[in-house]
């Protein structure tokens, strides 16, 4: 037999089959299978594109179906009788009905036009049941405009004066309109009122209102009006008692809110007697509408509004004549103004219908789905008032009650939001001044709002680590509110050669809530962990502002990156170096009295080491040092030490005094009374000692008292480290000091003859180097030189 | 092997029962077709396979699914070379056919190839790639082997056995059909391009094919008669078409045309008047032929040379060509009845007017129409209902019009082109026209009805309207516009109305004004040059009379032409001057 398998292909889903039918698959016209799964639906599927083409909905479950010899037309068998449907007229993408007559106008949406295509019903003859007449096309604005391809078009039929047909049922229709004769002749002219032809309008999404004239030879669409929004509603409206119930205006409405009224201007008035576009605004949305003689209702989806297209202040515009008219029509906006009715949730409505009493009942149909009726009360007049039974008294009043209670909590509403904006009004105000205050300074002036930082090392889990205490002070005189970020960057200025050479620059970032004038916050954050030795450390920090505080929304959802939305006021840099993270441990003779055991511990481990490096100097190949000279004078003069121990108080003061902003935070320096030596540790762990004393220099003129200070240690990254804080440092003070001191000359020249000789130890060693490989050698042998022999600085 | 003998036997039967079936749908072959398909190509079942191709392919083009069908019929040859183990490397389908041709020659496949190469063919002739199905011509396969192979075919269906593949359509038809209809086409392309093509349309014409088919190449023929100007053969050509089938109302039409040329009015109104009774019989456009048959002749005649030989205008539009012939040739009665017939169609109920309107209209706009409605009614005598559409015109106009029309410089006009935007920006000129003829008309009525005074009314109003265009007077230029010289007719002619109804009431000196003017602002006017002299005699100018009616004299009212908008012309409708009177003046005066 057969090889294979079989294959089943799955073609649509049609839920679960229902019950009171039968399950029927028929094939039909062309590739069409009509498909019967029971239930009160017939779908009609195309085999071909394998799509479901149309959803045939019966009044009840269907028996059977068939399709007739010619194939245009689908009769269905139901429990409550056989139903004929034209299988033909199933037009694609179709997506506004009319019915005009004996046709039937569909308006589609093709690729690159709309097209609205006519079809005669013809009742009598069964056999071609729908005959195309013909079909006009209007090209596409442009695609990308119309991506909103499932928004209704709108199409209603105007008529002009009391022609409406005869054939038409009593109470007025949907969509078909009897129109002013004059101003039906001046919107679609002569030729489409001589023949007395019905005109049938289409609002387009893209907000175009055109027309076309269905009686006159050779008419095509032409555009009477663009709303440049899509529409949604077009009506007519019986302005003046003396149009005998013609409408002497037409409205257009858009999705936003946009209204047009096309009235016909005062013959005689301009000649030719043009057409009056009036154009208005209501609050949008405008989901849907509907109107009776002059009132439209629409629905914003939240509300249900009433726009007296008339009334002007009294409701006697129309009476009055023209005087007020020509008011209300110079001022557009005045006559849109629109009541609340208090209904939500209406996505469509039907024409308004009148009971005997004069109420106006709407049918509404709600978003969730609630066939709803809306009944209006007749209008409110003093006399209609009086003459109301009591027993509609009561009721009125408990509708008055609840409305205002809805109306109550929809002021309470909208009052929060006016508070929270006023609220938001002031904090952004807040911010702009804080942001000009501290944009508008240079970079040396203090600026009221700064850092000032301290650190100090401490011990976690076995782990020292440098931590940094910033904080931040409000100097100025406005309050830094909830909404104001602290943030911090930290930045190496170098780091290990292992790490790539690049430094890499770690964020913090501290909200804080509120901060008055004259106070503080204060944030500590790790800057280093002992055995990092990438010192000195650039501390950056700023203020950031984001704007979504106002919006009340958390950044989750912000749809814009956070960058944009923000304010960045840059504050004050601090610089932490290798004097702010030295550790200072006791000159190495005396042991400490320390009193945890794993003090003690570790103070025996690096006594222990000390000596071990002390004593085996053979196993080291060297000890490096630097030496910086000071004159005894200038230290003086800037630190204002007493004149007794310019060492020690210098030793003091490179520890304690806060340069680049930042403090270590040390119990007291303990200096060996007259030898003044520090020792301690380096952050990556290795032992310095930093000694000052005091040496006479003869200089050509005069002995001069310096003092230097020498770094040691066995680590070259420590020496240098400490070299430049120190340097740094002494760089600040000559700052503070001024230029007022004379530099002697002699001594510069002597100076400037060692750097050319150091500068040409450089060029050989870079230059012999590269063929022996022994640059590093040789330069770190020229920075030794160039260390030892310091410079003194006056 | 027994099994798939015994597959092969169940496929033919269900090929059999599909195309005996009266529902034929490409869908139930091509499934057919698919499960074929879906096994390697093998000459046993070859037979069966190109059977089920053919018969799908002829529904699908039944249902103008040419380009499935194409597909199809690609694969199949693509299938063919495989079994023959031959790959001309190319997707080009006339080499594909070609190569496959000549690899089953001799074989029992022949015939089956050949029949699908003839769907190729109409594949080709309905999407009007004459250049391909010319190839094939060329290669003269169609015509050398057909004679031989379908005698052949017709010997094997004799024999009846019970497993050979039915075919849905004898291909043999199939040939016939598409002879005729690319002979057709082809024919239409010539002709619109120059050429001569009689011979092959006279060919044609004798081959047997639907009389609808055979009334299309006598058609041609006529057109290409005409072209070669030779108009009496051309009608004699169409004659014949109308004999083969009566349907073929385009003939009708060109006849009508051809008549127009030699000015044979009689005829030409006899002409259109069957045409439009015929174009109001129910689908008649439509050649309704070939019910019961699976291929319509029109899949094939798809050529645009060819539907614009063959278009007709609507039948209104025949209607109203018919009226204004009549009104012209002064059978203005038939004329009358004919406008009334036209503005009842165009006022009722039915869309016939946007049915065939739809794409391009030949009617002139409505206020037109009944303009020229009026004027035969004028000249019908019926005054009252002449007014009654004027009052109409009127009404929908007269308030649009505007307080003054500045009409530009005509060189500039002509540069600005005819584009929609000086259509739009000229309407309300022409609306302005409109209503001043209606005016016109409505003064014609009343001097008809010697009514003397509402005739200078309405001839008043006229000419107050007809002053509010302002225009260059640039030297007489003929290119200045049918509107402008529709203006200065109708000033003319109102202004000899007022004079003419002056001159009935007594009131002479104003009628001189008058039709001193109206000679002015139209010279080649008689009646208003006669009235003049006439006005100037009884001033008792005789002198100047005499020499005014000499001149007049030697020209009579010319007849109505078809260039200008009846309406717009001179009706004879007003009190007329007899001339044996005025000669009898004359010579009166002659002593003297």
């Amino acid at each position: 037999m057969m090889e294979g398998r079989c294959a089943a292909e799955s073609w649509a889903e049609f839920g679960l089959l229902g019950k009171s039918g039968t399950p029927l698959v028929k094939c039909g016209t062309g590739t069409d299978v009509f498909i019967c799964t029971g239930g009160e639906e017939v779908y009609v599927f195309t085999a071909q594109e394998k799509t479901l083409r149309a959803v045939l909905q019966m009044p009840a479950a269907v028996r059977d179906v068939v399709v007739s010899h010619d194939e245009q037309l689908l009769f269905v068998a139901c429990w409550s009788g056989v139903y004929c449907v034209n299988v033909q007229l199933l037009v694609p993408r179709a997506s506004s009905l009319l019915v005009v007559g004996s046709v039937l106008l569909t308006l589609c949406r093709t690729d690159a036009s709309w097209s609205l295509t006519l079809y005669q019903i013809q009742r009598t003859s069964q056999s071609d049941p729908c005959d195309l007449l013909a079909s006009f096309s209007l090209p596409l604005v442009s695609p990308k405009v119309q991506s909103d391809a499932e928004s209704r078009c709108v199409l209603v039929c105007v008529y002009p004066g009391n022609l409406m047909p005869a054939s038409s049922p009593p109470h007025p229709l949907r969509s078909h309109y009897p129109l002013q004769p004059l101003l039906f002749r001046r919107l679609f002219g002569a030729e489409a009122a001589l023949s007395k032809s019905p005109v049938v309008l289409c609002g387009l999404p893209d907000g175009r209102l055109s027309f076309l004239p269905l009686r006159i030879p050779g008419s095509r669409l032409r555009i009477l009006h663009s709303l440049e929004q899509s529409v949604v509603f077009v009506g007519a409206s019986a302005v003046m008692e003396t149009d005998a119930g013609c409408a002497g205006c037409l409205i257009a409405l858009g999705k936003q809110g946009r209204a047009v009224l096309i009235r016909a201007g005062r013959a005689g008035l301009e000649g030719g007697g043009g057409t009056r576009f009036t154009l208005g605004c209501v609050p949008g949305p405008v989901e849907c509408a509907c109107m009776d003689q002059s009132r439209v209702y629409y629905s914003t989806g939240s509300d249900l509004l009433m726009v007296d297209l008339w009334d002007g202040s009294s409701g006697t515009a129309g009476r009055q004549g023209d005087k007020e008219d020509e008011a209300s029509r110079s001022n557009p906006a005045a006559f849109l103004t629109p009541i609340s009715l208090n209904v939500s949730g209406v996505v469509a409505l039907h024409q308004p219908t009148y009971s005997s009493a004069g109420e106006v009942q709407l049918l509404s149909l709600s978003v969730r789905g609630r066939l709803q009726s809306i009944r209006l009360p007749v209008r409110t007049q003093e006399d209609s008032l009086s003459k109301r039974p009591s027993s509609q008294v009561g009721r009125s009043v408990g509708d008055i009650l609840s409305a205002i209670g809805d109306i109550c909590e929809r002021a309470s509403v909208l009052k929060t939001i006016i508070r929270s904006k006023n609220q938001i009004l002031k904090q952004l105000n807040q911010v702009m001044n804080i942001s000009f205050l501290l944009s508008n300074r240079s970079e040396s002036d203090l600026k009221p709002v700064r850092c000032r930082g301290s650190v100090r090392w401490s011990r976690l889990l076995q782990r020292d680590s440098l931590n940094l205490t910033c904080v931040l002070e409000n100097l100025s005189p406005f309050i830094l509110e909830r909404g104001w970020t602290l943030s911090v960057t930290v930045l190496p200025l170098s780091c290990p050669l292992e790490a790539g050479g690049e430094a890499s620059s770690v964020n913090y970032s501290f909200p804080f809530s509120g901060l008055g004038p004259e106070e503080s916050v204060e944030v500590s954050l790790p800057v280093a962990t002992a055995g990092d030795a990438s010192f000195p450390v650039t501390v950056t920090c700023s203020l950031l502002f984001s704007l979504w505080r106002f919006l009340g929304q958390e950044e989750a959802t912000a749809p814009l990156d956070l960058q944009s939305a923000c304010f960045s006021l840059p504050l004050n840099t601090l610089t932490v170096d290798w004097l702010d993270a030295l550790r200072l441990s006791d000159p190495p003779a005396p042991a400490r009295s320390s009193s945890s055991p794993a003090d003690l511990l570790q103070g025996f481990i690096s006594s222990r080491q000390l000596r071990c490096r002390g004593g085996g100097q053979a196993s080291r190949p060297e000890e490096y040092s630097a030496r910086v000279r000071v004159s005894s004078e200038l230290l003086r003069d800037a630190l204002g030490l007493a004149p007794g121990s310019p060492r020690v108080s210098l030793l003091e003061w490179l520890l304690s005094e806060g340069c680049g902003g930042v403090k270590m935070e040390r119990k007291g320096i303990k200096t060996d009374g007259s030898s003044s030596v520090i020792c301690g540790s380096a952050p990556d762990n290795a032992t310095v000692k930093l000694t000052a004393e005091e040496v006479n220099v003869e200089e050509k003129t005069k002995p001069l008292v310096t003092v230097e200070v020498q770094v040691k240690s066995s680590s070259v990254a420590a020496v240098c480290g400490l070299h430049h804080a120190v340097m740094r440092r002494i760089q600040t003070l000559l700052q503070k000091a001024g230029s007022s001191r004379v530099v002697p000359t002699a001594d510069l020249r002597l100076a400037l003859q060692q750097a050319e000789e150091q500068r040409g130890q450089v060029w050989e060693a870079s230059s012999v180097g590269v063929s022996s490989g022994q640059t590093p050698p040789l330069l770190l042998r020229v920075y030794q030189q160039l260390r030892d022999g310091p410079l003194l600085i006056l | 092997m027994i099994q798939s003998a015994s597959l092969l036997e169940s496929w033919t039967q269900e090929n059999n029962q599909l195309a005996s079936g009266c529902k034929l749908s490409p869908h139930v072959f091509l499934l057919l077709c698919l499960s074929l398909s879906g096994i390697p190509p093998h000459l046993d079942r070859a037979q069966l396979e190109l059977s089920v191709v053919y018969n799908t392919c002829v529904c699908f083009t039944a249902q103008s699914q040419f380009d499935e069908a194409e597909l199809l019929l690609t694969q199949t040859a693509q299938r063919l070379l495989q079994i023959a183990g031959d790959d001309p490397g190319t997707s080009d389908p006339s080499v594909l056919w070609r190569t496959a041709l000549k690899s089953v020659t001799g074989t029992a496949l022949h015939r089956r190839v050949l029949s699908l190469l003839c769907l190729q063919w109409g594949v080709w002739l309905a999407k009007s790639r004459l250049t391909a199905v010319q190839d094939f011509q060329e290669m003269s396969l169609l015509e050398a082997q057909s004679g031989a192979v379908w005698n052949d075919c017709r010997a094997e269906t004799k024999e009846k056995i019970s497993n050979i593949p039915i075919l849905v359509l004898d291909p043999r038809r199939l040939v016939d059909l598409l002879k005729i209809c690319t002979a057709i086409v082809q024919g239409a392309e010539r002709l619109t391009e120059g050429w001569s093509v009689l011979s092959a349309l006279q060919a044609a014409s004798a081959s047997p094919a639907p009389r609808a088919l055979i009334a299309y190449t006598h058609l041609l023929s006529g057109s290409c008669l005409a072209h070669m100007n030779r108009p009496q053969m051309a009608l004699q050509c169409y004659r014949k078409a109308l004999e083969t089938d009566p349907r073929c109302v385009c003939a009708l039409y060109q006849s009508a045309l051809i008549y127009s040329r030699l000015e044979n009015s009689q005829a030409e109104i006899q002409a259109l008047r069957i045409l439009h009774s015929m174009l109001l019989l129910p689908s008649t456009t439509e050649p309704a032929m070939a019910a019961g048959r699976l291929l319509s002749p029109s899949l094939f005649l798809c050529s645009q040379s060819l539907s614009s030989l063959l278009s007709v205008p609507s039948a209104l539009s025949v209607l109203h060509s018919l009226a204004l012939k009549c009104v012209i040739h002064s059978r203005v009665s038939e004329g009358v009845e004919c406008y009334l017939d036209l503005l009842a169609a165009l006022q009722s109920e039915d869309q016939h007017g946007v049915r065939v309107h739809a794409v391009v209209s030949t009617l002139p706009k409505l206020p037109r129409l009944y303009l020229e409605a009026g004027a035969a009614l004028l000249m019908a005598r019926r005054p009252a209902d002449c007014m009654a559409l004027c009052d109409e015109v009127i009404g929908s106009t007269l308030d649009l019009l505007p307080e003054k029309v500045l009409l530009e410089d005509p060189v500039a006009r002509r540069v600005a082109g005819s584009g929609e935007v000086t259509e739009e920006a000229e309407n309300g000129l022409v609306r302005l026209l409109w209503t001043a003829a209606a005016y016109l008309l409505q003064g014609h009525c009343y001097s008809q009805l010697k009514d003397w005074k509402q005739a200078v009314t309405h001839y008043t109003r006229c000419i107050n309207l007809l002053v509010k265009v302002h225009y260059k007077d640039t030297d007489k230029d003929p290119e200045q516009g049918v509107d402008l010289c529709v203006l200065q007719r109708l000033k003319g002619l109102s202004l000899a109305g007022r004079g003419i109804s002056f001159a009935q009431i007594d009131r002479l000196r104003e009628a001189l004004r008058d039709l001193q003017l109206s000679r002015q602002a139209h010279p080649e006017g008689v009646s208003a040059r006669r009235w003049y002299g006439e006005v100037l005699w009884r001033l008792d100018r005789k002198q100047e009379a005499a020499a005014c009616w000499e001149q007049t004299w030697s020209n009579p009212i010319p007849s109505l032409s078809e260039a200008l908008p009846v309406y717009a012309q001179e009706l004879q409708s007003g009190p007329l001057l007899d001339s044996a009177e005025l000669h009898q003046k004359l010579q009166e005066l002659g002593p003297t």
